[in-house]
């Protein structure tokens, strides 16, 4: 690979000199927020005021007849090369809504045995030659994902056996069983889990009915699965007409062209329709939720509402705005329950934009008694962000931290590769990502008020919590029409 | 000092004169690099990759949980977080900023063995991330205020990772019944007694015995120039003046003679849950390779001997793992296992026990060993597109064996572990009277918060 990269002062510079400035944030007010000493900059520190400006390298592409989108990115400083098939429409998302979860049993028993292979071969194939290959489709993903990795003098038998468990998967009926039987115990195990309980409510409360919702199978989905549903969603999804194959590491385009065409030269176009999505119904009013865990020792809280989908012109101005109120260890979030108050070990926000239009959430885990004031400040965080201009050195450290953030991606091209994917399945320009740092640069402070009041809007807002009920469910009374429900997610009446 | 790095190349040509995977020793690229030692007894490992504009440092201090007295457990880890708490020059908080406000990562971790402080950087902001290791090192900012805020943190950290978590405690209760030794005993966590109990005075002596130069490796991979960088380094951290050795922790183990068993109820747990710990030797000994290759055999991937037979032949079980458990000081050989819905712990057990058996006295056939070498080779290759992961192994290898080169040699080392070695090391220290097995129950309490 040939990073090009060079020194170009792109940003200001960062101030360091001088006396002390102070970020952190605290309590309400129209102005900027008092101070505290959870962050205290000292600016004695030698920083470089440049940002390193680098070019992620581009891969190499070709349309091959089949519809598969071949994705090169040549890198050979290691004897390694890894591979990621997606197939557009083989995603739980198109699951019928009496069957959630079929995609995900179509795609785990895929390697489960093939026409001519047992489970165990295919394992001890691949483990032998210390080889992955994962069939995963996630409950609302639009996609079912190959992704398959090895030393580059195993790369061949790796596409041979890829290309056997793709086009021939035997879904035996011993198999299928096997697997329920497994299912059902991670079934169980996972409603043990604070943090599934409240990614399942909060998705529920957010989603409705829209497949994004999905996180789990039930167990009736599970119960009634049969082999002749596991060849049926095989035959018709897992169709080459609209699939990328995305590789990267120590091959050349030719070289993976071949392979490609002998290992999957039988994948045939099946002249299938490009899959469609559709947004969620919108939000119409705010809510909470509690999910009642006995013996819970702390509450897991999780604030969000619907927001954009990745092609939303606000992309970029949510992007920086969840940056600074819950992007990492330097957010407001963190800043303010972790470093200010000692609630959490973390409290970080996260902009979920798909296809369709998807989530922005905040999230954290604080001991129970701490549950109100830790809600309260993280409303207040969000409240924040609305209606007060993050301040100038505050909005240009982020900026800046999006922008340098890039040259770290350049040790690894899974990772550049990663954003070419993103490039192509979302149809964003082929200099998408040249042009991204000027993009954020670009973004004012005015844009992020405008896209914060407009996106975090507390008449659309949904409150999570999980943990002791009876130690928060009078709090949370006090935030709204509270709904509760037990850990196996049926709603429940109190007492 | 700058030492030679021949020695690493002599032993790979060794491997190859002797015919041992000559094809791995051929195509694997070794890792250069320099090794030197400041006045102030700080090691400082510097290693050049240009293909990346990237580099990392990597902190590693010879301070661990093992370090701890009783009374304070869970004190090197709190103490961890008091090192982003600001130096002299480094505001409370600042560390995170500049760190990535900058493009960069970071993070601190502690183990029982050692504490670790790392940070990736684009190649320019070299100065900065000298500047911020030495900083602390030299000069922690100890206050009240700051290590009640971590405390509380790292309380939050404990219930998030153990009292909230099914099978939490099991973790700690199988350490707690399988050592005597108070220094593995415990939990790098800590009981939440010691965390309360834990003073500024705690903290300023332990910053002075441990965190001193010579008790502490410094590592640079990446995108660097090692001339210049040593100058920087030196120039940065040779002021910060030696301390006395800290104590020597008696880490001998007594050998265990009866097998210890306890049962444990679990409000939180769904399924019944079986560990099971056998002591082995740290992992310097001779056997650790060996050690690992058992664990490969026995539970990596689906093609294991426990996910083969009990996983799927007998369905006793969702998942079974095994890991070998090296660790500097007196290991722990861990399975564990959870019980399907509706099938018993003994059953399990019993399964455990006869997989086992049938390695110590059955054959292994060549591709179980084909495939732990060629594990080793991924994860060495793997490596080479991290900065990161090199330099703290550079750090730890030189920190727990006093040979960073070790970096180059592990591929060869597990090319010559046998099927006889790994029935050996099964028969010598997978024996019922050298384990500690808990049982885990699931129980629903008295509904608490429950409605």
């Amino acid at each position: 690979m040939t990073a090009r990269t060079r020194i170009a002062a792109a940003v200001a510079a960062l101030s360091v000199a001088g006396a002390a400035t102070i970020l952190a944030a605290g309590g309400p007010g129209a102005q900027p927020p008092p101070s505290s000493q959870a962050v205290v900059i000292k600016g004695k520190a030698p920083v470089s005021s440049q940002v390193l400006q680098v070019k992620l390298p581009r891969p190499q592409e070709a349309d091959l007849a089949s519809g598969v989108h071949l994705m090169v990115l040549e890198d050979h400083r290691a004897p390694q090369i890894t591979f990621q098939l997606i197939i557009p429409g083989a995603g739980g998302y198109y699951d019928p809504p009496d069957h959630p979860g079929l995609a995900q049993f179509t795609a785990a028993l895929m390697r489960e045995g093939t026409a001519t292979k047992t489970s165990e071969q295919i394992s001890a194939e691949l483990e032998t030659i210390a080889a992955t290959l994962n069939v995963n489709a996630g409950l609302s993903a639009q996609d079912a994902t190959v992704a398959g990795s090895s030393l580059s003098e195993h790369f061949g038998r790796l596409l041979d056996l890829t290309a056997d468990v793709l086009l021939n998967p035997a879904f035996r009926d011993e198999e299928l069983a096997r697997y329920k039987l497994q299912q059902r115990a991670q079934l169980t195990q996972i409603r043990a889990q604070s943090s599934f309980l409240a990614a399942e409510r909060f998705n529920k409360v957010v989603f409705g009915d829209h497949p994004g919702a999905r996180i789990m199978p039930s167990l009736t989905a599970l119960e009634k699965t049969a082999h002749d549903a596991l060849v049926a969603a095989h035959k018709t999804r897992y169709v080459p007409d609209h699939a990328i194959l995305a590789i990267a590491g120590d091959v050349t385009m030719a070289e993976a062209r071949t392979l490609v065409d002998a290992k999957l030269g039988t994948w045939k176009n099946a002249g299938a329709p490009k899959p469609g999505v559709a947004d969620p119904t919108p939000l119409e009013r705010p809510g909470v939720y509690l999910v009642a865990r006995p013996n819970s020792v702390q509450t897991d809280l999780v604030v969000g509402t619907q927001a954009i989908s990745r092609t939303s012109p606000d992309y970029f101005n949510l992007t920086v705005m969840n940056k600074v109120i819950g992007g990492g260890p330097t957010g407001r979030l963190f800043v303010h329950l972790r470093e200010e108050k000692g609630y959490t070990y973390g409290a970080y926000s996260n902009l979920g934009a798909v296809s369709y239009r998807g989530v922005w959430m905040a999230s954290t885990q604080v001991r129970t008694d701490v549950t109100k004031p830790a809600l309260t400040d993280l409303l207040d965080e969000i409240r924040q962000m609305r209606e007060i201009r993050v301040p100038d050195q505050e909005f240009l450290d982020n900026k800046r931290a999006i922008v340098a953030g890039f040259a770290l991606e350049l040790e690894s091209p899974q990772a550049v590769l990663v954003d070419h994917i993103t490039r192509y399945r979302y149809g964003l320009p082929i200099d998408y990502w040249d042009k991204y740092p000027e993009r954020i640069m670009a973004v004012t402070q005015q844009d992020v008020l405008a896209a914060a009041k407009k996106y975090l809007d507390p008449s659309r807002l949904q409150i999570v919590a999980v943990g002791n009920a009876d130690a928060i469910a009078e709090f949370l009374k006090t935030l709204g029409a509270l709904e509760v429900y037990d850990t196996e997610g049926k709603r429940i009446s109190e007492k | 000092m700058t030492v030679p790095v021949l020695r690493r190349l002599m032993a790979a040509c060794g491997v190859a004169l002797l015919g041992f995977v000559p094809l791995l020793a051929a195509t694997t690229p070794k890792i250069q690099f320099t090794d030197t030692r400041l006045e102030n007894g700080l090691r400082v490992i510097i290693s050049e990759d240009h293909t990346a504009p990237v580099f990392s440092i990597a902190v590693s201090y010879n301070v661990g949980s093992r370090d701890e007295r009783k009374g304070r457990t869970g004190f090197a880890h709190l103490f961890e977080h008091m090192m982003f708490k600001g130096s002299e020059n480094v505001g409370p908080g600042e560390h995170f900023m500049l760190v990535f406000n900058n493009g960069g990562n970071m993070n601190g971790t502690t183990n029982k063995d050692r504490t670790l402080y790392f940070e990736t950087l684009p190649s320019n902001q070299l100065d900065l991330g000298i500047f911020l290791e030495a900083d602390r090192m030299r000069s922690l900012a100890i206050t009240k205020e700051n290590l009640d805020n971590q405390r509380n943190a790292v309380q939050e950290e404990r219930r998030l990772g153990v009292d909230n978590q099914p099978y939490g405690k099991t973790f700690e209760a199988v350490d707690e019944l399988a050592y005597e030794n108070f220094a593995y005993e415990h939990s790098v966590i800590g009981s939440m007694t010691d965390l309360s109990a834990a003073t500024v005075e705690d903290v300023a002596s332990f910053f002075k015995t441990y965190y001193a130069p010579n008790n502490a490796v410094l590592s640079i991979v990446g995108d660097v120039d090692a001339k210049t960088t040593i100058e920087k380094v030196r120039k940065a951290f040779e002021p910060i003046p030696a301390q006395a050795p800290p104590p020597k922790v008696d880490m001998t183990e007594p050998a265990q003679t009866a097998e210890r068993r306890l049962t444990l109820d679990d409000a939180l747990a769904r399924l019944p849950r079986l560990d099971i710990a056998y002591h082995r030797p740290d992992s310097a000994s001779p056997d650790d390779d060996a050690l690992s290759v058992l664990a490969t055999v026995l539970s990596s991937g689906r093609s294991s001997r426990f996910y083969q037979a009990i996983v799927r032949e007998k369905q006793l079980a969702p998942n079974v793992s095994a890991g070998a458990g090296s660790s500097r000081g007196p290991g722990l050989f861990r399975v564990v296992g959870t019980a399907a819905p509706g099938k018993t712990l003994d059953a399990l057990e019993a399964a455990i026990d006869e997989e086992i058996e049938k390695v110590k006295n059955g054959p292994i056939a060549d591709w179980e060993i084909e495939k732990a070498r060629n594990n080793a080779k991924r994860s060495f290759v793997g490596s080479l597109t991290s900065t990161l992961s090199r330099a703290n192994l550079l750090g730890e290898y030189a920190l727990f064996y006093d040979d960073p080169g070790r970096i180059n040699t592990r591929i060869d080392r597990l090319a010559k572990v046998t099927a006889a070695d790994v029935q050996r090391v099964a028969r010598q220290y997978l024996t019922p009277e050298n384990r500690t097995v808990v049982l885990t129950w699931p129980k629903p309490s008295a509904p608490k918060g429950g409605l």
